[in-house]
């Protein structure tokens, strides 16, 4: 019917234009039709080549433009989302044009929470990014690729331990207590957050463990991070969503793809930060003890004797990368499938150190009957790590030691062996404990999730997915008696996590008087966790078979845990659309959830965004040829924050073995009320793009507030818990998020491409109970219990800010250290000087920016980020000032420039054996500006033209050499200056790594 | 319609059930609380907290006598481990921490005391519940003495000024500020006076593998007779040390027993201990190489070694000169001792070994100083109090004692055992030290000084606005 409207209406103009033929100005009409089902293109904009003549198209696509010659003029044909097209007139009347779709903006189809969306239907903040840009670089895991790519996306790796984890912060902090990494969800199944391998200590980065995904098989990531976007994931949607959508076949011949590279690695030292020498020590300790009026002759170059050991360069070594996969995809008209096999090494800098990984997936998808269709996604991940002490601060962990051993300690003995007599290391040799130790988890991952979709009539789809996610982890750590002095320790667990879940959705979508499009999907979900483990320790088993059968029963203990999780939602999403011009969205949902008090397990999470095409208007025509898109899109929503262990709500004690009966001990105080931490948020965000799409990119501002925050509020032990779970404070964090991306140069062979992005994000605590302020506490163990960190939340200021005693300078006459009082004076007493709050270690910025060059089949390209605005607490020079002496250690090189003589400034203070001074105490001193700037990565690429390719019979092959981490540029006295969200690193976490890789990429 | 609705409530039955996962390895307080075989069980797991690490485990016993000059460091053996407490370095932010351990116990007992009222069962009398308050009462109160001899001056000084917080009740809200050091002694003596009226005499927890681990009547009164001690009470301090003596249930160890009766897994009947902190790997808390065996081992970490001031002090005759110290010939060119009294008791290494908090000769010791300054028992004198230790131990007699004598002999017999620095305190004598090696500050402490007192930790300030930090931090 429409098609024989539009036919009448196409045979009218040219009956008119050819009345119209002879007049002064010749007159050209046509229709402009969209080339895929040529249906008209309304409003497209036709100008003449040339002139500032121009008109655009009525609603059925009919046009009718005046040209000076039709013999010499161009038209133009443009609208937004379509290529731009120019006709020569070339003496016709009827100019017909047929606009193809622009296929690579607007329309994408970006993957939402429960289905896809245009761009241009979008209504929230959303970030996506596909694997292009994702593969090249040789990171091993997912979450680290990502980094600097996202406005907005902080991603922080805790730890350059091989297959360590990340944290990562979407729009900022905003909760203390119930976990800040976003959800995580793979192929429509939230996935289990965490890490479950108990000894390797790769999980020590808290946060994200997405080790288990091979970056190759992922077709899409997008990032939800509004209220809007995100809530529709209820109760678990705060931190933003992270939607992975792994690569499904296409029907045709079998494609292969092979892909191999190799690549060495090396501990991140820009600063060239080493232990002394001997002599170094020698003269520094000598000083040090002279200016403590002690007698120096402890150290003197007889020490020297037996030559030195570099304990940096004996503790680390070259590591290397490697990886090789295999993939095929292809299908019928019927059924496609995408499978793949990957194996991963990464041997690491420190001895001992290494993961290995390998992954097999497979994706398949089959169309059942004519409107029944099904398909499967299975993922199967086995992970071997193998690690020394790294993460804890104790003398086997090389990070520490490698600054700490004083070189005249042999590495080896008279008799070849491990010297293990390092008095000042505790007699630990930590090449001796990663030759005899072992630290290992072995990770068995299976993911399976299958969905079926019955479309009983076109706009109605009814989809169910199941998922099952089973982690088991076989962790065991061995003390052997060469390392541990004579005793033999083994540990084994045994930890498994299964997760089954459940989605079931049904949508209707459909478009109205060809103008009202709606679409409308209502949802049920439910998730059911159960995480165990059993464990044993055996001691004194016979080194010559380390497993607990050697053990006599008297010294074998076990330990267990148990923990399960519910979740029960339900929930609604609707879209609706006039003219693809103005945009509606709302969405609620409800969720049940075990984890909390009786009184409080449901909550309802809502959300409405909207959006309006600007440049869809009318009255934008004139300058859509090349101001293509604006659109101003405006979200307001609640969220939730579940992100706590369980039993959280219950007030138990718990079995405590003592005097060989089982008694009871209470720990954890009741609390019936506790319930959903919320999370509410608006956003505001405009999508630009000019000259044809060539130029495009995004701002966004943001206002997220925590309320009803999860407290883990310290309490006086005096109440019997040093700690109370409750509900209360308050947070907010605001922000502005840019991003701009263009297509520099685009002629034939050449093409340079570069993006920026940049988030400033300010946080600021409102309400933190009746406290004035927090304390942070370390979860690592400390001898002395006290795991106080120098950071505070203080009410009304950003979320950590320092807490430390004020520290002046060096007094240029005596080299004495001087604070500040509470009056304002200087003082060299430690005790006297007075606290200040300084300094956050939260960016004000964070960003990146890439570029890439490329020549017919030569690319070059370059990844960069960037921190800004933080302070870091840097407390890997806590080994400075004569403190070494008291316990008889090796410093660094930092320590040399001290104070030698009166006039002498920008120095350290004075060396004095033991502190007494306590210059080397906590103190402002050390809080220094953390700005980085990382080269991320530098990818140089060749691939093979096609004229090469036919002749071998090859679809591609691209080879490749990249450098990860090359260099960072900053002012920190750190090995990295990437020391995690606290803003200082234990001083003990394996610090990062930087590599050099190549690879080839073959595919037929 | 109605098949509808059931299903519908069935339904929403079935999703609150879904969503409730309860704690499978725990008991609930409700539970724990309500039966007198959970209050039992929560009255056993009050003396788990004596041998964490940071009390009677390492950090209170040994730290006490690292603090006292009984102990030296020196690079014979050195972890870098109790340097703070040999150089007396304490600053707010890395005070000991016996405070939360000491108050975590203390409300663990005050949940018991407050719901033991009418908890009478079959077979459960109001003496079964009385004896679990006694026990309760003991071990509240030597958790409030442990810290008010820690944190605050000592009463015999300054019985006027800041204590420490007195937590009579659970309280999840409370901030309780520091009472004064008299008010802190009243309440002890209160406590420790009402579990010895309501004891049953004869009562003894048997459940555990070390009876002595447990308060019974005469543990009661051993720690009633230290506290008055401490408070310059000299004749009820001698009265209570006279009741314990008295009881016929302890016997002086004699020179051919005291080399063994260290590192024995449990006390057994007999001899001096009248209550001690049992402690082993099978243990929930265990300090592994923190341990108090690993500290004290010439093959361990051995950072805590004996200082010659101290060796100074006995006869080369004496049973705790000979037998009280060991040593080793390999890396130990100074010839450096270490205590014998924590050997292990053979469960590998690291091993673990009791520590015994009271005991027969503190008797004897308490009753001498008691009769020395005034107080009054009939047939005894501090001479013949002071002699039965020495007989006991290899050594002459003494004539006549001086108080000097009585606080010497009182070093040489519980050293090592976590006093020494609290009575130097309560003599009000200043603390000297000749063998200070590796020592960096603080060699002698006058007394008076601030430095008596350690500094209240930062954190509890930090949350409790009601606290006030001692004078000089």
């Amino acid at each position: 019917m429409l098609m024989k409207i539009r036919l009448f209406f196409v045979t009218i103009l040219m009956l008119l234009s050819a009345a119209a033929a002879s007049a002064q100005s010749q007159e050209v009409s046509g229709v402009v039709t969209d080339a895929a089902d040529g249906t008209p293109v309304p409003f497209a904009s036709i100008a003449v080549k040339g002139t500032m003549t121009g008109t655009s198209a009525a609603e059925d696509g009919s046009y009718t433009i005046n040209v000076e010659s039709r013999d010499s003029a161009v038209l133009v044909f443009s609208f937004v989302g379509y290529k731009t097209v120019e006709i020569p007139v070339n003496g016709e009347i009827i100019v017909d044009c047929a606009l193809e779709m622009e296929a690579s903006y607007l329309s994408d189809a970006i993957v939402v929470a429960y289905g896809t969306m245009t761009r241009e239907a979008n209504t929230g903040a959303v970030t996506s990014i596909k694997n292009e840009g994702l593969a090249e670089s040789p990171a091993m895991t997912v979450d680290k690729m990502l980094a600097g790519k996202m406005a907005g996306v902080q991603i922080t790796s805790g730890s350059g331990q091989p297959g360590s984890t990340t944290t990562i912060r979407v729009r900022g902090t905003s909760s203390i207590n119930a976990g800040n990494e976003p959800l995580w969800v793979i192929d429509g199944i939230p996935v289990a957050p965490g890490d479950f391998r108990q000894l390797s200590n790769a999980g020590v980065g808290g946060g994200s463990s997405t080790t288990f995904l091979n970056p190759n098989d992922i077709e899409s990531i997008t990032v939800l991070k509004d209220a809007a976007a995100a809530s529709v994931y209820g109760s678990r949607a705060a931190n933003g969503v992270i939607i992975v959508t792994t690569k499904t076949g296409q029907s045709g011949q079998a494609k292969f793809t092979a892909r191999a590279k190799y690549g060495v690695q090396q501990l991140i030292n820009d600063h060239n930060i080493r232990p002394l020498t001997g002599q170094e020590l020698i003269d520094y300790n000598r000083m040090a003890l002279t200016n403590a009026g002690q007698n120096p002759d402890a150290y003197t170059t007889d020490l020297l004797a037996n030559g030195t050991t570099d304990w940096y360069k004996e503790l680390t070594r070259l590591g290397n990368v490697q990886e090789y996969e295999i993939n095929a995809s292809g299908g019928t008209e019927k059924a496609t499938y995408y499978s793949s096999l990957s194996y991963y090494r990464n041997k690491g800098v420190f001895y001992g150190v290494d993961y290995n990984r390998f992954t097999a997936r497979v994706n398949a998808d089959m169309q059942l009957a004519k409107k029944l269709k099904t398909g499967v996604r299975i993922n199967f991940n086995y992970g071997d790590s193998n690690s020394g002490q790294m993460g804890d601060l104790y003398y086997s962990n090389p990070i520490y030691s490698m600054f700490t051993i004083n070189p005249w300690s042999p590495m080896y003995d008279e008799n070849g062996e491990y010297n293990s007599a390092i008095q000042e290391n505790s007699n630990t040799n930590p090449r001796a404990v990663a030759e005899y130790d072992t630290y290992n988890d072995k990770e068995y991952k299976a993911q399976g999730t299958m969905f079926l979709e019955w479309k009983p009539i076109p706009q109605l789809t009814i989809k169910t997915t199941d998922s099952f996610e089973g982690t088991f982890v076989n962790s065991t750590q061995y003390w052997d008696p060469r390392s541990n002095k004579g005793v033999s320790r083994l540990f084994m667990y045994r930890t498994n996590d299964m997760r089954l879940t459940t989605s079931n959705t049904i949508t209707y979508a459909d478009e109205f008087a060809q103008a009202h499009n709606v679409r409308v999907t209502v949802g049920q979900e439910a998730m059911s966790e159960r995480y165990e483990y059993y464990g044993g320790m055996s001691d004194d088993v016979d080194p010559q078979i380390p497993y607990p059968t050697t053990s006599t029963k008297e010294k074998d203990q076990i330990d267990y845990g148990l923990s399960e999780e519910t979740l029960l939602s339900f929930f609604g999403i609707a879209d609706y659309n006039y003219m693809n011009k103005y945009f509606f969205q709302g969405s609620v949902r409800a969720d049940g959830s075990s984890l909390f008090g009786s009184n409080m397990k449901w909550g309802v999470f809502w959300s409405v965004g909207g959006s309006w095409n600007i440049s869809s208007e009318d009255w934008m025509q004139p300058v859509s040829s090349w101001f293509n898109l604006l659109k101003l899109r405006a979200s307001y929503g609640v969220n939730g924050n579940n992100n706590i262990t369980p039993y959280r709500a219950y007030g138990v004690y718990s079995s405590a073995v003592y005097n060989g009966i089982v008694t009871m001990q209470p720990s954890t105080p009741a609390n019936p009320e506790l319930a959903w931490e919320k999370n509410k948020a608006w956003n505001v965000g405009l999508d630009f793009g000019f000259f044809n799409y060539r130029l495009t990119g995004s701002i966004d501002v943001y206002d997220r507030l925590t309320t009803d925050m999860l407290l883990s509020k310290e309490v006086p032990y005096t109440t019997g818990f040093s700690s109370n779970f409750m509900n209360t404070g308050s947070i907010r964090n605001r922000g502005v998020e840019f991003m701009i991306e263009g297509d520099i140069i685009d002629s034939g062979d050449w093409n340079w491409h570069a993006g920026f992005n940049i988030a400033f994000n300010r946080s600021k605590v409102l309400d933190i109970g009746d406290s004035e302020y927090l304390t942070v506490s370390d979860s690592r163990p400390s001898s002395n219990g006290n795991n106080s960190t120098p950071v505070r939340i203080i009410k009304d200021r950003s979320l950590y800010t320092y807490h430390l005693r004020d520290w002046y300078g060096v007094n240029p006459s005596t080299g004495a250290g001087l604070w500040w009082t509470e009056d304002g004076k200087l003082t060299s007493d430690y005790t006297k000087a007075r606290y200040v709050d300084m300094g956050s270690p939260e960016p004000k910025a964070t960003g990146g920016f890439n570029t890439t060059v490329s020549w017919k089949g030569l690319s070059l390209s370059a990844y960069f980020e960037f921190v800004t605005g933080h302070k870091v607490f840097e407390t890997a020079s806590y080994v400075q000032d004569g403190y070494n002496l008291s316990s008889g250690t090796n410093t660094t090189n930092l320590a040399l420039n001290y104070w030698e003589k009166p006039g002498d400034t920008g120095v350290t203070p004075i060396v004095i054996a033991g502190d007494p001074g306590n210059y080397s105490a906590s103190s402002t001193r050390y809080l220094k500006k953390g700005d980085y700037l990382r080269i991320k990565d530098i990818t140089l690429s060749y691939s093979l033209p096609d004229s090469v390719l036919k002749k071998i019979r090859m679809q591609g092959i691209r080879v490749y050499v990249s450098a990860l981490n090359p260099y960072t540029f900053h002012d920190l006295n750190v090995l990295d200056p990437e020391v995690g969200y606290l803003g200082y690193s234990m001083g003990a976490s394996h610090s990062m790594v930087k590599s050099f890789v190549g690879g080839i990429e073959v595919s037929f | 319609m109605i098949l509808f609705s059931a299903a519908f409530v069935s339904g929403l039955t079935a999703c609150q059930d879904f969503l409730v996962r309860e704690p499978k390895l725990e008991q609930s307080n409700e539970i724990t609380l309500s039966t007198y075989d959970g209050l039992n069980s929560a009255t056993a797991g009050l003396y788990g907290y004596l041998s964490e690490i940071g009390w009677y485990g390492q950090v209170f016993t040994l730290g006490t006598d690292m603090r006292s000059g009984n102990g030296v460091k020196d690079d014979v053996r050195n972890s870098n481990r109790f340097t703070q407490e040999y150089n007396w370095n304490y600053l707010p932010t890395n005070s000991t921490g016996i405070w939360s351990y000491a108050y975590v116990t203390i409300a663990a007992a005050n949940n018991i005391i407050d719901n033991l009222a009418g908890k009478t069962e079959t077979d459960v009398t109001e003496q079964d519940l009385n004896n679990l308050k006694a026990e309760c009462l003991f071990i509240r109160a030597l958790a409030h003495f442990d810290c008010v001899i820690t944190y605050a001056q000592p009463y015999t000084y300054k019985s006027e000024s800041l204590g420490v917080p007195v937590v009579l009740h659970t309280d999840s809200e409370g901030k309780p500020a520091r009472e004064t050091v008299a008010k802190v002694y009243e309440q002890i003596v209160t406590d420790l006076t009402e579990a010895e009226t309501i004891i049953d005499p004869e009562y003894v927890r048997l459940d555990g593998t070390d009876s002595k681990a447990a308060a019974n009547l005469d543990a009661i009164r051993a720690l009633l007779s230290r506290v008055y001690l401490y408070m310059g009470n000299w004749q009820k301090a001698a009265d209570y040390a006279t009741l314990v003596i008295n009881s016929g249930n302890y016997q002086m160890w004699t020179p051919a027993e005291y080399p063994d009766v260290w590192g024995k897994n449990i006390a057994g009947e007999g001899g001096e201990v009248i209550f001690e902190v049992f402690s082993s790997k099978s243990n929930y808390s265990h300090g592994n190489w923190e341990d108090i065996t690993w500290m004290t081992s010439p093959d361990g970490s051995g950072d805590a070694m004996v200082s010659n001031d101290l060796l100074a002090l006995y006869d080369q005759n004496d049973i705790r000169y000979t037998a009280g110290f060991r040593t080793t010939d390999t890396n130990n060119g100074k010839g450096r001792k270490w205590t014998a009294k924590y050997p292990g008791k053979g469960e590998g290494s690291p091993d673990a070994n009791n520590i015994i908090v009271l005991r027969l000769s503190e008797m004897y010791l308490n009753r001498a100083e008691a009769l020395k300054n005034g107080a009054t028992i009939a047939g005894v004198t501090p001479e013949s109090d002071i002699n039965t230790i020495r007989s006991n131990r290899g050594v002459a007699s003494i004539g006549s004692v001086t108080i000097q004598d009585i606080k010497n002999e009182r070093r040489m017999e519980l050293a090592w055992e976590g006093h020494h620095v609290f009575d130097l305190a309560r003599w009000g004598d200043a603390l000297t030290r000749t063998d200070f090696t590796l020592g960096t500050m603080n060699q002698n402490i006058p007394f008076p000084d601030y430095r008596w007192a350690l500094p209240i930790p930062q954190r509890e300030l930090d949350v409790n606005e009601n606290l006030v930090q001692n004078e000089g931090y």
